[in-house]
């Protein structure tokens, strides 16, 4: 069964980027295992911060706004009836989405070439661009 | 009169500047706890909330702050006070613990208030020190610049805080610039101010440059270790969908 990771960050490229999974991999139903990825960034001034708000609030609020970010996708997956796992990292994108690769034994990634971040004059951004260099896998962009 | 002088130089308005950001920089912690202790609060408490926690913070702070910087004009105290703005500037760059606790946490207006004012009285008294180091002895620069970041602080809390998560790197650059204010903190000690001026006057920027390169240096590599030593792979989310018609 093909492994794919599906980082996604709920911008518009990451959106196409799942059309385009439903598309063409769609077809294989039961062949394909979809891991739906994204990452949020750590909470600022995070070793001050948690001594007075605590872990739980912090990671609640991560946890927000990361299911609020898959949603589009999630959305877009269930109307075309594919199965799929998900789950919210945090830390720096590329680092964290190589790990998960890592970590579920993925045998590709798939993602948008530009995200949320990402300036429109650059043909790819920066996690992208990252992602390439520390990926364990063959890593698919679409535009 | 002279206070009309002041405004007229470069110095004064670079030294606003600086005390606006560092202000910010150093208030940014508090703006996260406001941002976070007021959200689970309906929309009129939370401006309640904010009001209260983040007023009283304010008033203490100013209060500290005047007081700062007339024990800053002491000597030896502006070496110590170097010292302490370094280690608070590395801290910054540190992400969170994994075991905090943090103070009793409930949604009510009351708990949310009490939060915001616990975590100015703990957060701020290193604050203060780097507001007073920036104002350099100007009583004028010191209230201007609260006047001007604290509201900003107070009522930007949320923006601010999507700011600084979305790009990290304005946090390096506010505790570069702690770095910055600490290194020239230490030149200037009325114990080294007269042998630096006279032989050493080069420390002038050096000192400060130093600051800048040893606390992102420091804070950087600490940050990344931490980081490193973070082995379990960590899931906020994790769940499936079967894909069957709902």
């Amino acid at each position: 069964m093909l492994n794919l990771l599906v980082p996604v960050d709920g911008s518009g490229p990451s959106g196409r980027a799942i059309d385009h999974l439903i598309k063409n991999f769609g077809r294989f139903k039961d062949g394909v295992e979809i891991h739906l990825l994204n990452v949020q960034h750590h909470i600022p001034y995070g070793g001050r911060v948690s001594s007075v708000i605590g872990h739980d609030k912090m990671a609640q609020y991560q946890q927000e706004e990361g299911m609020a970010a898959l949603k589009t996708a999630m959305q877009k997956l269930d109307a075309a009836e594919l199965k799929y796992h998900y789950h919210i990292g945090v830390g720096e994108e590329a680092g964290i989405i190589s790990k998960y690769a890592k970590e579920k034994g993925c045998d590709q990634i798939f993602m948008g070439t530009r995200g949320l971040g990402s300036v429109s004059n650059l043909v790819l951004g920066s996690v992208a661009t990252k992602v390439i260099h520390l990926s364990p896998v063959p890593v698919l962009l679409v535009k | 009169m002279e206070f009309l002088n002041e405004l007229q130089t470069a110095v004064f308005w670079i030294g606003l500047w600086q005390i606006i950001l560092v202000n910010i920089v150093l208030s940014g912690d508090n703006a996260v706890v406001i941002a976070l202790a007021a959200r689970s609060l309906p929309p009129r408490q939370q401006k309640q909330a904010i009001f209260w926690g983040a007023g009283a913070a304010v008033v203490m702070r100013i209060i500290l702050t005047i007081v700062a910087v007339e024990l800053l004009k002491w000597p030896w105290l502006k070496l110590v006070g170097a010292a302490l703005l370094l280690w608070i500037a590395v801290k910054l760059l540190l992400p969170e613990h994994d075991d905090g606790e943090g103070v009793e946490s409930s949604d009510n207006l009351w708990a949310a208030i009490k939060t915001i004012l616990i975590a100015d009285l703990v957060m701020s008294l290193d604050n203060v020190i780097g507001v007073a180091a920036a104002a350099k002895g100007s009583l004028t620069l010191l209230i201007l610049g609260l006047l001007i970041s604290i509201p900003l602080v107070i009522f930007g809390a949320t923006m601010l805080m999507k700011l600084m998560t979305r790009w990290p790197v304005i946090i390096t650059i506010g505790a570069g610039l702690l770095g910055w204010v600490a290194g020239d903190m230490a030149a200037t000690d009325p114990v080294v101010k007269g042998w630096v001026d006279a032989n050493a006057a080069w420390l002038h920027w050096v000192a400060p440059a130093a600051g800048v390169a040893f606390v992102v240096a420091l804070g950087k590599w600490l940050a990344a270790r931490a980081e490193a030593e973070q082995q379990k792979v960590v899931d906020l989310g994790e769940g499936s969908k079967t894909g069957a018609l709902h």
